[in-house]
């Protein structure tokens, strides 16, 4: 990230109200749109632009061994298992390629957060092996939380 | 250096490896893991010891398989992502292989639901990649955080793989992370279906994944048409091809043909999997039935277990 965005996500984070209200609107948006989970550290353009932590075991390099044959979830059998429902998008859209990223453990530190700020603050990982949670410099302090 | 377990010095020398499986009991008794090793010591080379598995509450994976030594018989603990957090995993995969413990299997868990704890929280931290992923890491001598590992454990880790479940396509991406990630074999879900079994493996082996990961072919004796259902009904990500069930049908009403036809088809399964290039070894799991193993074994010609040529850094 560039010196500019992290300064446009520091003076966000120094201004409470403007805070929320990013924090507030992106929420809102991907909420409706995407059924956001709140992670903070947005996974959603690698995934066909499908929230994965909407499934019950929250994985983010998934699917699980218990899709059903009929693309249902193991847990919910009401509900389509989030990953079968990633895979016929990526499908759809030419992206499949992207689901085979390995995706390194979330950071918790970012729940509840603007994952658009932290994003610009360079607080999210590029997806490599290897990469250390220590390497994210959460600045002087976390990001306020939105709940 | 640590020194390499006997699971894997023979899947590298090139030996057809058989794995068992065992659930730890539901007591403070280690009493039932010593009597279900004389089942598989000298039959199989080595164990699974289950963590909670179906997440039900059951004695530790990991003092099981200290116990599965005590009774002389390799253990492979397996550790789900479902009860512990990213602390927790790493310093349990320290202690077990302080204790000797050489063979992981990560998964990511059943969930709570399926269980006797259905309310219970669940933890997820890691996903069973991100955790093949830290096991591999403590391997290199660097915890996730980066900070140093003063002795590294040097653990086998395997992963699971279900060319069962849909959608297909994702099950030969999700293998290909999980060996990016670090996993050095691979146990499969129970076949029952032999030509999607075929199918998966030739996507295995059309990617080259079967030349980097040892693949371990699940086998699941069955001894009753009830046991066969109840798994194609209520286990997700099963396949039971219809003939299975019809086979084992037409012997319900005596319980020795069904053990037989149980026993045969299992046989026949191990046999057609033994000829599917890049299958390394199977996996029998006897759920309930431990006491079948030698017989299954000695009938597939599989006896006795080989050992590891020395000069290797065997013991
Ligand atoms: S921020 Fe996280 S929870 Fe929200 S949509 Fe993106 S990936 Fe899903
Ligand atoms: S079936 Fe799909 S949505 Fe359900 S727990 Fe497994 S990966 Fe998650």
């Amino acid at each position: 990230m560039s010196k500019l965005s992290e300064k446009i996500a520091a003076f966000g984070e120094r201004h409470p109200t403007l805070y929320k209200s990013i924090a507030l609107s992106e929420n809102v948006l991907k909420k409706t749109v995407f059924k956001c989970q709140g992670c903070g550290q947005c996974v959603l353009s690698h995934n066909a632009f499908t929230c994965c932590m909407r499934c019950p075991k929250q994985i983010r390099n998934g699917p699980c061994g218990g899709t059903r044959p009929d693309g249902h979830c193991e847990v919910y059998p009401e509900r389509l298992c989030i990953w079968w429902l990633i895979h016929k998008r990526a499908a759809k859209l030419g992206r499949v390629k992207k689901l085979s990223k390995f995706h390194i453990p979330a950071d918790r530190r970012l729940e509840n957060t603007s994952a658009w700020l932290n994003m610009f603050a360079g607080r999210i990982l590029p997806f490599e092996l290897g990469k250390k949670s220590r390497d994210v410099n959460l600045t002087k302090k976390d990001p306020p939380s939105i709940k | 250096m640590v020194s390499k377990s006997n699971f894997e010095l023979l899947l590298n020398q090139g030996s057809f490896v058989v794995c068992g499986e065992m659930s730890p009991p539901q007591g403070a008794d280690k009493a039932p893991i010593l009597k279900k090793c004389a089942y598989f010591k000298d039959y199989v080379d080595a164990v699974n010891l289950t963590d909670n598995q179906t997440a039900i509450v059951r004695m530790s994976s990991m003092m099981s398989s200290v116990f599965a030594m005590e009774g002389g018989v390799e253990p492979i603990m397996q550790m789900t992502c479902r009860d512990r957090n990213r602390l927790a995993m790493q310093s349990d995969l320290l202690g077990a292989a302080a204790a000797g413990i050489k063979n992981i299997l990560c998964l990511t868990g059943d969930y709570m639901t399926f269980g006797n704890h259905p309310d219970a929280k669940g933890c997820f931290d890691l996903d069973s990649i991100q955790l093949i992923h830290t096991a591999s890491e403590l391997n290199k001598g660097r915890f996730l955080s980066g900070d140093e590992v003063k002795s590294p454990p040097g653990l086998f880790i395997g992963g699971a793989a279900n060319p069962f479940a849909e959608p297909f396509e994702m099950r030969i991406i999700r293998l290909g992370k999980k060996i990016a990630a670090g996993a050095q074999f691979i146990q499969t879900q129970p076949v029952f279906d032999l030509l999607r079994f075929e199918k998966w493996m030739a996507a295995v082996r059309d990617n080259g994944y079967d030349q980097q990961a040892h693949i371990l072919a699940g086998v699941m004796p069955v001894r009753s048409v009830k046991a066969l259902i109840n798994m194609r009904d209520n286990v997700p990500g099963s396949m039971i091809p219809d003939e299975c069930i019809k086979r084992m049908d037409v012997v319900k009403e005596s319980k020795e043909d069904s053990i037989e036809v149980g026993v045969a088809m299992a046989v026949e399964i191990i046999k057609r999997l033994r000829e599917i290039p890049g299958v390394k070894g199977v996996h029998l799991m006897p759920v309930m039935w431990e006491s079948i193993t030698p017989r299954i074994v000695e009938l597939c010609d599989l006896l006795p277990r080989p050992v590891p040529a020395s000069g290797d850094d065997a013991l």
